[in-house]
């Protein structure tokens, strides 16, 4: 297959996997740790969502699924079988007790991702393009314009039963 | 291949509910610590076993009888301890 089409499905794979899981274990309800309520809180304050900010923040301040995903792409292409998404899932979770979070939406984000990227080799998208793939989705989320993206995250919360739990 | 993963869940779900380690965490789930034999024992039971199968050298139904028992009972004894809830202040 051509390799642009290639990362482009498994940037879109890798978006749908990522998103649904993280907002399903509920990321945007509320922060994890300090770290993520203050990027959840500075994204409110730029106009965007407190829900999407604390989406993001928990992204970016423990292994969750995304980073399960992009894991679990590395870990297929390095061992070069599914064994290293399962590899991938392990230190997924042990990163995650690590970062004072149980450990659901990475876990999963990573064995989810492993089964795509497994059904995904016999279409002729590689591991590497799912790395690649990640690596644009994450940057969709968290690089280019906050406010957008967290409003986006946000509506799609609240779809799925996921609002703020408001103290 | 997949026999062998297989038997390591078995093994590590046997030994968990001889260990009385709950099936399933408490509600809701997706915020619950408690250790359990779906979450988080047979994941380590599955990962534990990838390592072992990769490298061909003891990818065989006794490590794998070993494997689930090592997994369940490290998520008995010793999980909380290599790495602890976080105390309610350390948390926002």
């Amino acid at each position: 297959m051509n390799e642009i089409i290639a990362i482009t499905i498994g940037a879109i794979l890798s978006w749908i996997n990522f998103v649904i899981i993280d907002i399903w274990m509920g990321l945007p309800e509320s922060p994890g740790v300090r770290g993520a309520e203050a990027i959840g809180k500075s994204i409110e304050n730029r106009g965007g969502d407190l829900g999407g900010g604390y989406f993001s923040g928990n992204i970016v301040c423990s292994p969750d699924a995304s980073a399960g995903t992009l894991l679990a792409s590395c870990g297929y292409y390095a061992f070069g079988s599914p064994e290293g998404g399962l590899i991938a899932a392990l230190f997924v979770y042990f990163g995650n007790r690590i970062c004072a979070d149980p450990g659901y939406a990475g876990t999963t984000g990573a064995l989810s991702a492993t089964i795509l990227i497994w059904a995904a080799t016999y279409i002729g998208i590689n591991p590497q393009n799912f790395i690649v793939g990640m690596l644009l989705a994450a940057l969709t989320i968290q690089g280019i314009y906050h406010p957008y993206s967290s409003k986006l995250i946000g509506k799609m919360a609240r779809k799925m039963n996921r609002k703020v739990i408001k103290d | 291949m997949f026999e062998e993963y297989i038997i390591a869940i078995v093994s590590a779900t046997v030994l968990g509910l001889i260990l009385r380690l709950p099936i399933l965490p408490d509600k809701p789930m997706r915020n619950s610590w408690m250790i359990s034999i779906i979450f988080p024992t047979v994941i380590l039971a599955v990962g534990f076993f990838a390592i072992f199968n990769y490298f061909k050298v003891y990818n065989n139904i006794y490590t794998a009888i070993i494997i689930g028992i090592f997994s369940a009972v490290f998520s008995k004894f010793f999980l909380e301890r290599v790495f602890p809830k976080p105390e309610i202040g350390e948390q926002a």
